[in-house]
């Protein structure tokens, strides 16, 4: 048996030429994934396009008004360990910390993670509740989606044959706080439910993780914490749609009534750790 | 895992099971069904792909029929593998139907479906509900054949 064909490319434009070219190619970011899944007879590309030698992919801009491009190729420790994601960024902050393990963090990147999108990862419902754009590059054209358009179904996103994501960006943030709460069986594993929120004006912004088959946000569940986060009946209403918006699966981590009961522990746990930092402040 | 649901036809139950037991017709209806072959009355091959995300998979399925109970029900043992690959599917299948008194049929749907090997690695949670999705597939567009040949 063969193995893939690799190939280094050391700029964007020659890895996305060699994806406009070989239908059966696949991007190698971090390899915390991929390589997990070929060595379990789950993913065999024919042509692996290694990444890590793409300046361009790497690292982490803020502008002066305050907008942040992360490349996609940023790792999962350099996202963690960022201290100008504060604000209503720091929810992509502590999400990268509390991926995997210190192993996988060193070597998984923003861009990977969200490629590949586990519906328990905890990338997804921390850029969603950020309002992140995801930027996707081929050949021929680069585009922009909202990372809640960007994520489609389970493990599906809107990443088109020939295309690689290319960068993360965060509008800017304000001073408002923000947090990721994961609850996992244990510390590194995928979460069994997470929730990232985002202090947004008198509301915030809220999407639930590994509960459904992308990120969920709901509507009438932020319209009803406008103005009321320190209102104990509204959270529990807020947190009651959320639940009841949910589509979680069951499995070793926990039955799908168990997820929908964790939405408001965690919700009512993020909102108050929240008020309280903001009094802190 | 247990796959089931059931849905309404607006056509008659006679004209339903006639559809149902159309090899052709529902090879057109099964999502990600590339070629069906009828062995014998009781039997079909069937190569159908499945894709989750990253992970694509091409079985060659037997479908045996073991009990069959015009116009009303069929059961019948579904048997596949990846060809040389090592996920194995196998399925227990109940299908009925039932006509309903405004002239309509009732069709009601379990399988007892599961997989080993190399898919088994993947999340059965999210199987199940690649496996509904497609179930649903399936009723839209055999819905679509059926009522657009009693509507003409």
């Amino acid at each position: 048996m063969t193995g893939p064909r690799l190939v280094r490319p050391a700029t964007l434009d020659a890895a996305l030429a060699v994806l406009a070219e070989e239908p059966d190619a696949r991007c190698l970011a971090g390899g915390a994934t991929l390589v997990a899944m070929m060595n379990a007879g789950l993913a065999e590309p024919g042509v692996l396009v290694a990444l890590d030698g793409i300046a361009e992919l790497r690292g982490i801009t803020v502008a002066d008004d305050g907008r942040v491009r992360i490349g996609a190729m940023t790792r999962h420790r350099e996202t963690a360990a960022d201290m100008r994601l504060a604000g209503g960024h720091a929810v992509v902050r502590q999400a990268a910390s509390v991926i995997a393990n210190a192993v996988v963090r060193n070597m998984g990147t923003m861009g990977g993670s969200i490629a590949f999108f586990d519906p328990a990862a905890d990338y997804p419902p921390a850029l969603v509740a950020a309002d992140a754009e995801i930027e996707l590059a081929s050949a021929a054209a680069t585009r922009r989606l909202a990372a809640r358009e960007f994520f489609v179904d389970w493990y599906t996103t809107a990443i088109e044959p020939g295309e690689m994501v290319t960068a993360i960006h965060l509008p800017p943030a304000g001073t408002q706080p923000s947090i990721y709460r994961k609850h996992a069986r244990t510390s590194g594993d995928y979460a069994i439910a997470s929730l990232a929120l985002v202090l947004d004006g008198a509301g915030a912004r809220v999407a639930v993780g590994a509960c459904g088959p992308v990120p969920l946000r709901s509507d009438a569940a932020e319209a009803v914490l406008a103005g009321r986060l320190a209102d104990h009946d509204a959270v529990a209403e807020a947190a009651a749609l959320l639940a009841a918006a949910a589509d979680p699966v069951d499995d070793v981590r926990g039955s799908a009534d168990y997820r929908r009961r964790l939405i408001p522990r965690l919700l009512q746990a993020a909102i108050s750790e929240l008020l309280d930092t903001r009094e802190a402040a | 895992m247990l796959i089931e649901g059931s849905f309404t036809i607006a056509a008659p139950q006679a004209r339903v099971w006639e559809k149902i037991t159309d090899a052709g017709l529902m090879a057109g209806c099964i999502p990600g069904c590339e070629a069906i072959e009828v062995v014998d009355p009781k039997t079909y091959k069937a190569r159908v792909k499945v894709a989750v995300g990253p992970i694509s998979a091409r079985f060659d399925l037997v479908v045996e029929v073991t009990e069959e109970v015009p116009p009303e029900r069929v059961v019948s043992v579904t048997r596949g593998d990846e060809g040389t690959r090592a996920s194995v599917v196998s399925a227990e299948n109940r299908l009925e139907l039932k006509a309903t008194e405004d002239g309509a049929t009732e069709v009601v749907y379990a399988s007892e479906v599961s997989v080993t090997g190399r898919l088994g690695k993947f999340g059965l949670g999210v199987m199940k509900k690649k496996a509904q999705s497609l179930s649903e597939e399936f009723v839209r567009n055999f819905r679509a054949k059926v009522e657009m040949e009693t509507a003409s």
